[in-house]
């Protein structure tokens, strides 16, 4: 019953908040028994009305991939605002995990506001962590998900990614075609267009520090790449080459892009120097080599081939050169990308005709299946490595859907669009540093 | 004592046990404006003629149709000197980037085969459009199959 009443929640959530933005999170599969948590409302010591309630950000944040389940104010025994007024009886009695407490408070500079919060252990009635930050009260929901990071990154070892974000294209469905490379906060807010054509555009891809994009479009009439900066919207264009330009990988150290070109009669896997604007070619074969992945270390690269007759997924090693089939199960394995361990990687694997995306562990081989949507595709790990989202098709719209499951395969959510029509979602790197 | 006085107390005396965790004030971004840009982007010259081969599931062979489809184009655009290009599309099917490699191979073919019925080859050119641009829309074998194609557009 529990799990039914979460479902109805998010998804009444998702109705009154749908109109106002591109992509929202649905959860549609059920999960774990999630760990509990609850934030009592932060005392709000300063003279300004808030703009919204940082336990609300907190608790919507911590549901969303439903790893957490967040105790409504309404069903709290008390209300503390500091350690000491903390009656851990009660907190014990409504079987909670954690309790987070604290206040906003004044500010010295101008237009900003201080936060100051605890995370209690309950169990072992222990203070785990304790911080003062700060921001913008504009921005009192980006410090909102930065609270979030933190509670995750203190609960459960791993960063949150809260403050993360999605790059995606968008192509309506009704009217003319137009592609929008477009970028959201992961819970729907923000969502923008970065740019905007009449001709594809595909294969976006963050460089490691989260400030520009590199992607590829056919504004020429012919596939080229692109870096654009996030923070300026500059674009600049690489060396062009005959034939195919696609599929851009930064390198973990910002200086090159992997990429594909066909210049050389079939598609290969190449790398762009980014300081002196030069094209050096990784891999030779006649068949095709494409949808290279950088692994974290940069020391390797994944990347697709058909050179055993059917696509597979290779491994090249970036200094010695030596190339290693990863793939042996099935005859379709495509569009590798590593986890952030560099342990496992995940790709579209084909399985009785149906396209579905697999995690893989690079010492075992052992596969295992985590969708079971329809023509699922462009898998991307959020940076904490705890979530994947890829495209799909909505089975009873045949709409283009971003959707996203649970390394560990249990929770699964779809995104709905406004238009239609997302597909290509890219995970950015962590943005906000805590 | 107010109540924020007494939290900053609190904090202070915390902060001096040795298992306290950070406490220095972090400040948190501020919300990112993205520009957006627009391009001026690619379009067609008049386009004198238009047709369609069509390829099966990741294949690039040209059909008997298909190759008398060629055939007669060839001798058309050797007779006007018109120029040709050539797109290789493909269905839904399978991940963006291994279909635009795909595609790419069924423009070569339909280009190849237009070289070997004499039309020089500085007057084609080939693009690949992979899955991006369907002709049909729909998850189905009926739309797949009008997908998986190559344009031969000439001008």
């Amino acid at each position: 019953m529990k799990i039914f009443y979460k479902i109805t929640f998010s998804t009444l959530i998702f109705l009154s908040t749908y109109i106002y933005s591109e992509l929202r999170i649905e959860i549609t599969g059920g999960t774990n028994e999630p760990i509990r948590v609850a934030m009592v409302p932060l005392e709000w010591t300063i003279n300004t009305v808030p703009s919204l309630y940082l336990h609300e950000v907190v608790k919507k944040d911590l549901e969303s991939f439903g790893e957490f389940s967040v105790l409504s104010p309404e069903d709290m025994l008390s209300y503390p605002t500091l350690e000491g007024e903390v009656s851990y009886r009660d907190w014990r009695l409504l079987k909670v995990d954690y309790l987070i407490i604290g206040s906003v408070l004044e500010s010295e500079v101008i237009g900003e506001v201080k936060i100051a919060y605890s995370i209690l252990d309950v169990s072992r009635q222990k203070n785990i962590h304790k911080a003062l930050i700060s921001g913008s009260i504009k921005s009192l929901k980006r410090i909102g998900h930065n609270i979030s990071d933190r509670i995750y990154q203190k609960i459960n070892g791993i960063p949150g990614i809260f403050s993360t974000r999605i790059a995606y294209v968008d192509k309506p469905v009704s009217g003319d075609d137009s592609y929008n490379l477009r970028i959201t906060d992961i819970d729907g807010d923000g969502d923008s267009s970065l740019f905007l054509s009449n001709q594809p555009i595909l294969s976006p891809d963050w460089s490691s520090d989260g400030k520009q994009l590199a992607y590829v479009s056919f504004e020429e009439g012919t596939s080229r790449i692109y870096i654009q900066e996030l923070s300026t919207g500059n674009r600049r264009a690489l060396k062009h080459e005959r034939g195919i330009n696609s599929s851009p990988s930064w390198s973990p150290d910002g200086n090159y892009l992997a990429a594909v070109l066909s210049k050389g009669g079939n598609p290969d896997i190449y790398l762009y120097n980014l300081r002196n604007n030069t094209w050096k070619q990784l891999t030779d074969h006649y068949g095709i080599d494409t949808e290279p992945d950088w692994s974290p270390n940069g020391k390797s690269l994944i990347f697709t081939s058909n050179r055993s007759g059917s696509p597979q997924i290779y491994e090249i090693n970036a200094s010695t050169m030596r190339i290693k089939r990863r793939t042996f199960e099935g005859t379709y394995n495509a569009r590798a990308r590593y986890l952030p361990d560099g342990k496992s990687i995940i790709y579209v694997h084909r399985r009785k005709g149906i396209f579905h995306i697999a995690l893989h562990k690079l010492k075992t081989g052992r596969i295992s299946i985590l969708t079971d949507t329809f023509l699922d595709e462009s898998p991307s790990v959020s940076p904490n490595g705890n979530v994947i989202i890829y495209a799909t098709k909505d089975r009873n719209t045949g709409a283009d859907v971003l959707a996203g499951v649970s390394i560990n395969g249990k929770t699964k959510f779809i995104l709905p669009s406004a238009s239609g029509g997302a597909r290509e979602p890219a995970w950015s790197p962590i943005l906000d540093k805590y | 004592m107010t109540i924020f006085q007494e939290f900053l107390v609190l904090l202070t005396i915390i902060c001096g046990l040795a298992a306290c965790t950070s406490t220095a004030i972090e400040r948190t971004s501020d919300a990112t404006t993205v520009p957006a840009s627009v391009t001026n982007t690619y379009s067609e010259p008049n386009l004198a003629s238009s047709s369609s081969v069509y390829f099966s599931y990741d294949n690039y062979n040209i059909d008997s149709i298909g190759s008398e489809k060629i055939k007669t184009l060839a001798s058309l655009v050797k007779k006007n000197g018109a120029n040709v290009r050539v797109e290789g599309h493909c269905d839904e099917r399978g991940t963006r980037e291994y279909n635009l490699a795909l595609g790419e191979r069924r423009a070569n073919a339909i280009a190849e085969l237009l070289i070997i019925n004499g039309v020089s080859s500085n007057k084609i050119t080939t693009v690949s459009y992979g899955e991006e641009k369907p002709a049909s829309r729909g998850s189905n074998e009926k739309s797949w199959s009008k997908n998986r194609r190559a344009l031969i557009k000439t001008f």
